[in-house]
């Protein structure tokens, strides 16, 4: 946030820059607030990063020698395995898994992104502009349900519409199509993906929108509205428009997480069938099958950092291009 | 005689009634979002009448929007058959209370000193934060430091101490500090001789309680429906939570297998009649139920913090 300071205020500031009575005291009662936050950030945060260099070695977890100092086997492995370089990395990326699961993480997510903006903005005008307030508060309530539901709980709602005598078959049947399992069906899971995503986000993500839109100025639309402008017309020339660095804000937070796939989701909803795999190998499960199967370590160690560099570089390089363009829509 | 307030007054409602939706709009909206509503609610509405189903017909006949033959044996079994369902209850809710209590107390005071505008590491300590949110070090260098180093593993702490901390609450709640606690009233504190710390309990605390339920909201949702820390770190189990529970049993009916051996007691013959007409397909769907129960049911009173919560956290600064 930019705030233009006046000259006066600047003196002001520069004033308390020397350590004033009681200053002292009050930071240490701050520092001490602190510290609940550090403790949790460092453990779970700040003490797996230097386990990273992982990625560049061939990790085989191995039993300190009694004399060694550092008696924890797995920072003593850290410590004393072989550097392969970027041995994990070239593997991974001749590999054909790699190849699947980086097209199925990027497509997914850029599905998401994009046709969920159009659900949750669709969503929050329409709530916004029905005359009846109470029920548009209703369906929106109703609509944000689902982001409450755990992606196990999708999974029994999902199996009890899409298995073999579930909803859709029996509809199928009443019409008198054949019954198909969409569990070894691959061409169905990504759409399937993409609805179950939408209908799990949309409440959530439009709230953020529907807050937007009800607080522009009513004047905008009054002044339009006057001049002949319809319901479309506003909404191209007023509404769009001045949603722009919510939109914009929202896809770079997107834009940053375009490796991270939903877990859970990939995980639990094609309710283990081995046959669709093509579809649901995304980098998160890869990472988390390689782990189980109790592989090297490097491999998906060497994933899941590609993951997070290449997560990081995209949130700063799409925020550095926002700044340049509209400085006051970057987010840092 | 009317006044010029009055004719702004008039012209202001005409011009009200002029930009409303036409009604053929507005229908339209009705229509498309009573079809949004019921996607929402009907795979739930199939998923509790299943659970009501025998199993038998379940199986037979499939799942509707009705149960084709009432009975409540899923949840007479699931409330009798074995300990597994009320060890992942328990488990669930110390890992839920024990982690919002964690995550209330961290957040609030972490969020606490960057609202203020005389702490002068504002900058360096947000910056810690908001790092966390950009760049991790990925899942399998946080398995090793949380099985290796802090020996998470098979323990009750793996299911919520993970969780506890999140640098986007930290965002949302230090907004709420700064939005709703006027500085002028922590001055007046400091003036009449009130430490930070007590300022803060007694003065800034009990005017930032929506703050932290909207926090406190977010992470029990988050730890409640927590999958994945219990797949990575607890075979265990006696740690197993709801999700994790309900993740098992729709793979294996070996599970309920086991259950009802452990349910029917001592007797080998006994748990086979037992196994042989296991509710399985109702028993699955009533599982689901009851784990999204409490959620369902707190649903309608908490919803409007966690609205509150997202619009907080989405002011940028």
């Amino acid at each position: 946030m930019t705030t233009t300071l006046s000259n006066e205020t600047k003196r002001a500031i520069k004033k308390r820059k020397k350590w004033g009575s009681g200053e002292v005291k009050r930071h240490i009662a701050f520092f001490t607030m602190l510290i609940p936050g550090l403790v949790f950030m460092f453990c779970f945060n700040y003490m797996p990063m230097p386990a990273i260099v992982m990625a560049f070695q061939d990790y085989k977890l191995m039993m300190p020698p009694a004399d060694s100092f550092v008696q924890n086997p797995f920072i003593y492995t850290l410590l004393n395995n072989d550097f392969v370089g970027f041995g994990n990395f070239s593997f991974l990326f001749t590999s054909r898994d790699t190849q699947i699961f980086l097209r199925n993480t990027i497509c997914y997510n850029l599905a998401f992104m994009f046709i969920g903006l159009f659900f949750s903005v669709g969503l929050a005008i329409g709530v916004n502009e029905l005359r009846q307030r109470f029920l548009a508060k209703l369906y929106h309530t109703i609509l944000f349900l689902p982001y409450f539901l755990s992606w196990l709980i999708v999974t029994y709602l999902l199996y009890a519409l899409i298995c073999s005598n579930g909803v859709f078959n029996k509809i199928a049947t009443a019409l008198g199509r054949p019954t198909m399992n969409l569990y070894n069906q691959t061409s169905a899971w990504p759409l399937i993906f993409v609805i179950a995503n939408i209908w799990r986000y949309t409440g959530n993500n439009s709230i953020i929108y529907l807050a937007t839109i009800t607080g522009f100025d009513q004047q905008l639309y009054e002044a339009a509205a006057i001049d002949g402008a319809g319901k479309f017309r506003q909404f191209q020339h007023i509404t769009f428009p001045l949603l722009i660095p919510t939109i914009v804000l929202l896809q770079i937070l997107a834009v940053g997480r375009i490796m991270n796939g939903d877990f859970d989701m990939f995980y639990c909803l094609p309710n283990g069938a081995g046959a669709i795999r093509e579809a649901t190998l995304t980098i998160d499960v890869y990472v988390y099958n390689a782990l189980k199967s109790g592989a090297q370590l490097g491999y998906p160690a060497a994933a899941g950092l590609f993951q997070s560099v290449v997560g990081l570089i995209m949130v700063v390089t799409t925020n550095a291009i926002v700044r340049k363009v509209q400085p006051d829509m970057a987010m840092f | 005689m009317t006044t010029v307030a009055e004719v702004k007054k008039h012209a202001k409602k005409k011009y009200k009634d002029m930009n409303e939706l036409s009604t053929a709009a507005n229908t339209a909206w009705h229509v498309i979002l009573i079809i949004g509503c019921l996607c929402c609610i009907l795979p739930l509405w199939i998923v509790i009448s299943a659970s009501l189903t025998k199993n038998q017909a379940l199986v037979i006949n499939g799942y509707g929007f009705w149960p084709s033959e009432f009975s409540v044996d899923a949840y007479t079994f699931m409330f009798t058959g074995g300990a597994s369902m009320g060890t992942a209850y328990k488990n669930t809710i110390i890992a839920t209370v024990s982690g919002v209590i964690l995550c209330t107390i961290s957040v609030g005071l972490y969020a606490y000193p960057l609202s203020r505008s005389d702490f002068r590491y504002t900058q360096i300590f947000t910056f810690i934060s908001f790092f966390t949110m950009l760049f991790n070090a990925g899942t399998v260098a946080s398995y090793m430091v949380n099985t290796q180093i802090l020996k998470l593993k098979d323990t009750m702490w793996a299911l919520f101490l993970p969780m506890s901390f999140s640098a986007y609450w930290v965002i949302v709640m230090r907004t709420f500090y700064k939005s709703n606690v006027p500085e002028s009233v922590i001055e007046s504190a400091r003036i009449d001789g009130a430490g930070e710390w007590r300022t803060f309990l007694q003065i800034v605390a009990p005017l930032a309680i929506p703050g932290f339920a909207t926090v406190a909201l977010f992470a029990a949702v988050g730890i409640w429906n927590n999958f994945m820390m219990c797949l990575l770190l607890n075979n265990d189990r006696t740690y197993w939570n709801l999700q994790y529970t309900l993740y098992s049993i729709l793979k294996s009916i070996q599970f309920l297998r086991e259950m009802a051996s452990a349910g029917s007691g001592s007797g080998a013959s006994v748990a086979t009649t037992a196994v042989a007409d296991l509710p399985s397909e109702s028993f699955r769907m009533a599982m689901a139920v009851a784990s999204m129960g409490p959620i369902i049911l707190a649903y309608p009173f908490f919803q409007k913090f966690f609205m509150k919560g997202l619009t907080i956290g989405a002011v940028k600064g």
